[in-house]
């Protein structure tokens, strides 16, 4: 392990012909939509791959697939027999970002420990994974804070880095090694040159991340229960318990079971994915539900990515792909929800009256007196203290409009 | 496809979505509505058969085919060979199904799931009170046959058991056979007075307040509806016992039943997999929404 060798970029192609012979290969494709999407490839030569960016989906759905069949049944007369159907298949994925192959280290706790899930142990057993580094971190990604990327250690059996027109490329387990003497015509030594600029690159990635969220102090404040309910309100009335935020997810493994029918004898048993902001989620049998309400599900929801995981695995098992900031437009994805509860907490510990005060007091823009005699005319006419201030010529709208976008970054 | 390892004391199947096949033996209407039925259930395979082994608490996915799986507790315990009982409660489509089944009929059995009671470890050399309301009854039932069974290991055992009408007591006969039994005191109680019943009048919380023995190097085995619950801790705090000597078992949406699915999910705890039995000082610790 961590060998690293040099592969030239025109050399891809054919290593990666090579290397998925007798597999099947997933790679980031663009479709005619312009999704950039993982895909299986049956010709490389018909089918361009696409590195530039973080694919739109996660490979979640290779390995726990948005439906999958258990077995299949039949029941007729005196019998109900059961068919376990096997849905794995050897496969080599290419081009999975760091944020992936840890979504998939977090589905192996899952999945894998006792008792183990065998049609998910199949599909890891049955995995080659290849990562690339992001030199460029997407304009929603934030794995610097989850400690998820822009690079691995480990996790992946062979992790690319993009050197322009070569790519390093490391291993992190022993099948990586084994496709380093497996395939040598294709790997050559690296210099010192190289090691250096992976080094930078790399360095550079993490200087790159245009998002600072804040994912540590968001675990305190849900650890030390200091979450007003107000932010869980707020989010609730936003959540329109569509499910993307899970589905697009790649750590959500929730799942439901059901049946389909074929025919009177004849079905399958199947799961399929499953989200816990759907109402019915908690319900059971007779119409008790345990988590009735739209806030009780989000918070449960929150804590469980946040705070639960995070205490059990000493990290969140949200690993910083932003994909949830595009896909929900109510707004009540992870990155939104960090930033209330960093910025709303930071607020608690002053009289809430005053915070539009303070904020302009601290940015100069009025004077105590001004703040004072506002006040005491607020206390008077219960207007709002914007308003006051606005009206006494001491600020103007874009003025306050100013500190209060100030405050929410 | 499963197969149990030594590092997995609690017999859960290893390994498998896929049920055992069985069919159902018997059916017997425990109830005056007919809306509690206990099935017997014998497994088609002989390799099923001498593989299952359970502990009293635990409960099993019965798989109806086209309708699906529901997770139930066992009725019955260990010690009764060649039967596994379930008493269920018609709710929801699978259950519904289930009632209309007829004796002979196939059905699938996927378990034992989760952790039941105690009874060979925390519980032993203990006096033990049973208290259960309803048709929360089943898998205490499974333990309270268990533990006559091993007599010898137990101190006293006090049963307090209440339903809203004598019409609606589970396991009737036994009941009757547990109450004349000088091992055992039985308190069996309905909630108002009804023609016929010359029995114990009054809810459960009252009953265990009056007869509760004390908390001395002894547990408490309580099952019912969380109103019950709530009530009947007061009068046991009272007379000094704590949560930690209180058992409970909780129910939750389930799926799975392995601690995958994520729908029993409270807080750090997986209902399926963590429980479904656990002591009252660990539910007193789990979030809110329980």
């Amino acid at each position: 392990m961590n060998e690293k060798f040099i592969l030239r970029k025109d050399h891809l192609t054919g290593f990666l012909r090579k290397l998925s012979k007798g597999h099947r290969l997933v790679a980031p494709v663009r479709n005619r939509y312009g999704d950039l999407m993982f895909q299986v490839i049956d010709s490389l030569e018909t089918t361009d791959l696409d590195l530039s960016e973080q694919a739109q989906e996660s490979p979640k759905a290779f390995f726990l697939p948005q439906e999958e069949v258990l077995f299949s049944y039949e029941a007729s007369g005196g019998i109900y027999d059961f068919r376990p159907i096997n849905n794995s298949e050897q496969t080599v994925y290419f081009g999975l970002r760091s944020c992936d192959i840890s979504a998939i280290l977090y589905m192996d706790v899952i999945f894998l420990r006792s008792p183990r899930d065998d049609h998910y142990m199949k599909k890891r057993k049955d995995s080659i994974l290849i990562s690339i580094g992001c030199n460029t971190p997407g304009e929603n990604c934030f794995c610097n804070a989850t400690r998820t990327g822009p690079f691995l250690e480990y996790g992946f059996d062979l992790q690319f880095t993009d050197l322009g027109d070569r790519f390093f490329v490391e291993s992190g387990r022993a099948r990586g090694d084994e496709i380093f003497s497996e395939w040598p015509q294709f790997f050559h030594p690296v210099t010192e040159e190289d090691v250096r600029l992976q080094y930078q690159l790399a360095l550079e990635a993490k200087a790159g991340f245009r998002r600072q969220i804040h994912v540590e102090p968001a675990f305190s404040k849900l650890r030390d229960d200091a979450v007003d309910t107000a932010v869980w309100r707020e989010m609730a009335s936003r959540c329109d318990g569509c499910g993307g935020c899970a589905y697009i997810c790649p750590t959500c493994t929730c799942f439901t079971i059901f049946d389909r029918m074929e025919s009177t004898e004849t079905g399958k048993r199947i799961r399929a994915w499953d989200s816990c902001t759907h109402a019915g989620f908690t319900r059971m049998a007779g119409g008790h539900n345990p988590v009735d309400m739209k806030i009780d599900a989000l918070r449960r929801r929150f804590m469980h990515k946040l705070y639960y995981d995070y205490s059990a695995f000493r990290r969140p098992s949200c690993v910083g792909c932003g994909r949830c900031v595009d896909m929900c437009f109510g707004g009540v994805d992870i990155v939104k929800f960090i930033d209330i509860v960093c910025a709303g907490t930071r607020k608690r510990t002053r009289d809430s009256r005053r915070i539009l005060g303070d904020l302009l007091l601290e940015a100069g823009l009025i004077s105590r007196t001004d703040l004072e005699k506002a006040l005491s005319r607020q206390a008077d006419t219960g207007e709002a203290l914007g308003k006051i201030l606005m009206d006494l010529g001491l600020v103007t709208c874009a003025e306050i409009l100013g500190v209060l976008s100030l405050e929410n970054m | 496809m499963t197969k149990q390892t030594a590092d997995n004391p609690n017999n859960q199947m290893v390994n498998s979505y896929t049920p055992f096949p069985a069919r159902i033996d018997d059916i017997l209407v425990e109830t005056e509505d007919g809306n509690l039925k206990t099935f017997r259930i014998v497994l088609e395979n002989q390799k099923d058969i001498s593989k299952w082994n359970h502990v009293p608490g635990q409960f099993a996915m019965l798989s109806l085919a086209g309708r699906g799986e529901i997770p139930i507790g066992i009725a019955s315990s260990p010690t009764e060979k060649g039967r596994i009982l379930f008493t269920v409660n018609r709710a929801g489509v699978v259950t519904k199904a289930l009632h209309q089944m007829e004796t002979g009929s196939r059905i699938g059995v996927r378990g034992p799931l989760g952790n039941g009671f105690p009874v060979d470890s925390d519980l032993k050399g203990k006096n033990i009170v049973i208290i259960a309301g309803g048709f929360a009854f089943t898998t205490l039932r499974a333990t309270l046959v268990y533990m006559l069974a091993n007599r010898d290991n137990y101190g006293k055992i006090t049963v307090i058991y209440g339903a809203r009408t004598p019409g609606m007591l589970l396991y009737r006969d036994e009941l009757k056979e547990w109450a004349g039994r000088n091992d055992l005191e039985v308190h069996v109680t309905i909630d108002s007075e009804a023609p016929g019943w010359d029995g114990l009048v009054g809810f459960v919380p009252t009953i265990a307040g009056e007869v509760a023995p004390s908390p001395e190097n002894a547990a408490a085995l309580i099952c019912g509806p969380p109103i019950m619950i709530k009530f009947t801790m007061p009068p046991l705090e009272k007379i000094g016992w704590t949560d930690d000597q209180v058992y409970l078992s909780l129910e939750n949406r389930m799926k799975c039943g392995l601690g995958v699915c994520g729908h029993c999910n409270v807080g750090p705890v997986y209902v399926c997999k963590d429980g479904p039995v656990f002591t009252r000082e660990q539910v007193q610790r789990l979030p809110v929404e329980f």
